[in-house]
């Protein structure tokens, strides 16, 4: 106990430099890019009337006092530390003066929602498929199946996404194409609003359930085929264990290690949001959000969200690692 | 493993449900919606992404995030006067607040506002003068305000002689003032004073619910910034619209589709009534599948030409493109019947003039001046050509005619109004003949400068769509005919490269007009040669090309003091056309046509180009309220 303990502090220690490391990456590669949040706003204002060249230099003056920009780098890096630490980022730059973590707030759920469900639902129904595929090498409709995982495996997302949206939003319209849920419905804790959230999410989370199961399919597949083959599944079947017992708890369970990995990385990931999703949706969403920040110069914004991302990537990876020994008895700490 | 499987799905659907439930922070004095009848209805594409900031309405802010053309600006805001792109109902210029046009003084040091009695915000405020001060004051106290700098830069001092009267002292003389509150797509619009004066900072407020002058209301909107709906009020006969009738509908609601191929979808199903633009290609497509849709023409090329004219640029502070001869052996080489095929399919709309031709320009400036460009003359060095081919629309015509059949118009005048009066004639002998007395020499096909190195450079363009199209065409008509052009794409055209001029030449715009009067000075006024910046130094908008000549600063000079909608006025217009001939500083190419489609199976009365073109139907102008009094249920 008192071995696992000292490897928990470890690697509790770990993921604070990682959190740490990445987050000043972040920092600094953000505040690399040439995009000036300032100019940014000038460039939308002037394009909408007839302003005079003084008047814009004037408004660029102010922007830039009120957003800090002209600040050396270090005294920027050290800012965004003491508000960090207190967990306020500061103001969009693209939204001023609207905090940045309102704006994030307000895409993360719709994010978390989407992908929690679609990487959950690709995982499972991949993972099962795939380890039957593995055992059950002769039957037909998963040998058909893993042909249809292989063919779909190639095609870029958003060809899949597309389709999606010409079939059930054209050909055979059933489905809404656009949006989180539909205009006439009041949001809240309502049977309405929540039908109406799923019958939204129906496309944009098959979508995705269709590319991301090929991946656990695969993946699975490959893995049950050495184990098939191992000594301790022959005499288990010569022992007369039931198949089912010799599929799930001595084949399938033993191949999940590096799945639930695979898995805790994916949901690890989901802060970066699917900008393809959203924009063939019209899907609320991070990505759209995170574009939009990196495209206009909104160093705040994409901070909260790398921010955010390191520490679930870096999290999902610590609770892995912590339960790796728990989970295999063949993983020892020392 | 069942029950694992069912625990896990089940997990997974509720956090879904639940987190998109906990986004939601619904108001909880909204009424509950059950129903918009589409008769009642119209559904508008708003071409904005999802608002980052959809609870905000604060649109004075700089840069706030909220929406603008999500219908705030359309069916809300009010300013003093609008100048419509095209011909208006009662001519472009509407008198809105104000009730009749700007009268300066005699030196254009004072302006006075004469405002319309009777009109109400849309929470039973009557509007009055004091508003309009506020407006200035407000926000010339304030930097940070969109018309910040212009109110504390161009006005002294702004007074309410009674409550339907302002006076405007100005810093200098200025006969464009009032351009500030005349919407062309937005404008100056008016602050109500009794909302905003309960806040020590009106920056911080979020202005919601808004409070407006236009003819609708905000009723409810996504809290994910992606629908917005707005309802008529019911004292719609207190606000300005109603001199042109009562509004059609009683819902207006805007939505966001950033899938192009969602709004062609969206329309054929019934569930949008007007699209603000769609690709040349969707729109061929639209027109074909839903017999209720059609664009700003009858047929072929559909699109609107906005008062937009994209260009060739070429930075005038690198060396290669400060001679004329130059730049008008690069115009020469092009051959504008191919570029409108590659970045229109063939439904540009060309201008061989520095004015776009869209609105009231084609009887302004194009048809009165075709004469003389077909009059004009180039000396080459070896010879004086007339390059002016007046058939190049008519040909653009004939080119697409075995596509689009009927859909083309065969009628002449209507020919020029579509695909253009004419451009310059391919001539690559004449091109050559110019860079050679230039001093250039060309070796095989290939061009030399007169400094002995290949004669190139990069054309930077977007991205995508029509205006990347329109540059690697260009880069590769120039490439064929000897000059080493490479096509490259930024996102940061007009906050980076342009301003920075860090481009040789580039394919995007430095020339916006009103569109619907011949007055230049929307753009002109920044192109006098004291605000060219030094290299390395950031251009103001909107002279990108830093291009500087005693002519323009003479021309901007007299426009200053000459009265808007004069025959004075639109004579300078002339000689501005005229130099930017002579001297070819840009490349004009065409007007940017946007490819707004509507459906008239709910609604019918929208403008057309051929029998009441009486404003823009590209959605997100402010000046489409005008369009909401003309429409009627389709029967």
């Amino acid at each position: 106990m008192k071995d696992y303990l000292v490897f928990v502090l470890k690697r509790l220690m770990q993921l604070a430099a990682v959190v740490f490391a990445g987050i000043s990456a972040a920092f600094f590669i953000t505040h690399l890019s040439p995009i000036s949040p300032v100019e940014t706003i000038i460039g939308r204002v002037a394009g909408q009337s007839s302003f005079s060249p003084e008047a814009i230099q004037a408004l660029r003056e102010t922007l830039t006092a009120l957003f800090g920009t002209d600040l050396p780098l270090h005294e920027k890096y050290l800012n965004f530390w003491l508000r960090f630490v207190v967990g306020d980022l500061g103001p969009s730059l693209i939204a001023f003066p609207t905090p940045a973590m309102r704006l994030v707030m307000l895409a993360l759920p719709w994010t978390v929602g989407l992908l929690v469900t679609a990487i959950v639902m690709s995982w499972i129904i991949g993972n099962m498929l795939g380890g039957l595929a593995g055992y059950y090498q002769n039957n037909r409709f998963l040998k058909a199946f893993g042909v249809v995982a292989m063919g779909v495996q190639p095609i870029p997302y958003y060809i899949v996404a597309f389709l999606l949206v010409i079939i059930f939003g054209y050909f055979w319209p059933v489905l809404p194409i656009s949006g989180g849920f539909s205009m006439n419905v009041r949001p809240g804790f309502t049977a309405e609003f929540i039908f109406s959230v799923l019958h939204h999410a129906i496309l944009p989370a098959t979508s995705l359930v269709i590319v991301g199961m090929g991946v656990s399919f695969l993946g699975m597949r490959a893995l049950v085929s050495n184990i098939v083959t191992e000594d301790y599944v022959t005499y288990a079947e010569l022992a007369g264990v039931k198949t089912e017992r010799v599929v799930f708890f001595y084949v399938i369970r033993n191949a999940m290690v590096p799945q639930l990995t695979g898995l805790a990385m994916a949901l690890g990931g989901i802060f970066s949001g699917t900008i393809i999703t959203e924009q063939v949706f019209g899907y609320p969403g991070l990505g759209s959000l995170l574009v939009r920040a990196v495209n206009g110069g909104d160093t705040t914004v994409v901070l909260a969200v790398s921010s955010m991302a390191v520490i679930a990537v870096a999290t999902a990876i610590f609770i892995i690692d912590l339960l790796h020994p728990l989970l295999d008895p063949r993983v020892k700490v020392k | 493993m069942n029950k694992w499987k069912t625990l896990l799905a089940s997990v997974a659907v509720v956090a879904m449900m639940g987190s998109a439930a906990i986004a939601q922070d619904a108001p909880a004095e909204l009424p509950p919606i059950t129903e918009f009848p589409r008769e009642q209805t119209l559904i508008v594409h708003n071409p904005e992404p999802p608002a980052i900031n959809p609870d905000w309405f604060n649109l004075w802010v700089a840069g706030a995030g909220g929406g603008m053309s999500n219908g705030l600006h359309q069916l809300m805001m009010d300013t003093l006067w609008y100048i419509d792109p095209d011909a208006g109902l009662d001519g472009a210029l509407y008198n809105s607040l104000a009730a009749e046009p700007w009268e300066y003084n005699e030196d254009f040091t004072q302006m006075t506002v004469r405002l319309r009695e009777g009109i109400y915000w849309s929470d039973g405020v009557e509007f009055t003068a004091e508003d309009v001060v506020y407006t200035v004051e407000a926000q010339a106290a304030n930097p940070a305000f969109n018309w910040g700098a212009t109110f504390a830069q161009q006005v002294e001092s702004v007074e309410a002689v009674d409550d339907y009267t302002v006076v405007f002292n100005l810093a200098r003389p200025n006969s464009r003032f009032h351009a500030v509150f005349s919407v062309r797509w937005n404008g100056a619009w008016i602050m109500p004073k009794h909302v905003f004066e309960q806040f020590d900072d009106p920056m911080e407020s979020d202005f919601n619910p808004p409070v407006g002058l236009g003819p609708y209301t905000l009723h409810s909107y996504d809290p994910n910034g992606a629908w917005y709906i707005w309802e008529k009020r019911e004292d719609w006969e207190r606000t300005t619209v109603a001199a042109y009738g009562e509004p059609g509908p009683q819902y207006i609601i805007y939505r966001s589709i950033p899938a192009i191929d969602s709004r062609l979808i969206e329309m054929v199903n019934g569930n949008l009534d007007m699209i603000h633009d769609l690709t040349p290609e969707a729109m061929f497509s639209l027109v074909e599948q839903d017999e209720t849709a059609r664009g700003w023409f009858p047929g072929f090329p559909h699109a609107h030409p906005d008062p937009t004219l994209p260009m060739v640029i070429f930075n005038h502070q690198n060396e290669l493109f400060q001679d004329r001869r130059v730049r008008w052996a690069l115009a020469l080489m092009l051959d504008a019947r191919q570029i409108s095929m590659a970045s229109y399919r063939g439904a540009a709309t060309l201008s061989a003039i520095a004015v776009p031709p869209t609105g009231t320009h084609p009887d302004d400036y194009h048809g009165p001046l075709q004469e003389w460009l077909e009059g004009f003359e180039l000396d080459t060095g070896s010879q004086t050509i007339t390059p002016y081919d007046p058939t190049i629309g008519l040909q653009v015509a004939d080119m697409v005619r075995p596509q689009f059949g009927d859909a083309v118009p065969t009628d002449e005048d209507a020919i020029r109004r579509a695909f253009g009066f004419g451009w310059w004639g391919q001539n690559l002998e004449a091109a050559a003949e110019l860079l050679e007395d230039a001093g250039f020499t060309r070796q095989g096909n290939d061009w030399y400068t007169p400094d002995g190195d290949r004669f190139g450079f990069t054309i930077t363009t977007f991205e995508s769509g029509v205006m990347n199209r329109f540059g690697t065409m260009a880069a590769q008509q120039w490439s064929q005919a000897g000059v080493q052009v490479t096509a490259e794409t930024t996102p940061q055209m007009f906050a980076q490269d342009l301003p920075l001029a860090t481009y040789d030449a580039a394919t995007a715009w430095q020339i916006e007009t009103w569109g619907g009067d011949p007055d230049l000075s929307f753009f002109l006024e920044s192109w006098q040669s004291s605000y060219v910046a030094a290299e390395g130094e950031r251009q103001p908008q909107r002279n990108w090309a830093r291009w500087q000549h005693e002519e323009l600063d003479r021309i901007i000079e007299e426009v200053r003091v000459t009265e808007f909608g004069t025959q004075e006025n639109l004579e300078l217009g002339y000689d501005f056309v005229r130099l930017m001939v002579e001297e070819m500083p840009v490349i004009p190419m065409m007007s940017f046509n946007v490819f707004a489609a509507y459906s008239e199976r709910y609604w019918t009365g929208f403008p057309t180009a051929e029998e009441n073109p009486y404003a823009n139907i590209v959605t997100n102008w402010a000046n489409s309220r005008y369009i909401f009094t003309q429409l009627e249920p389709a029967q």
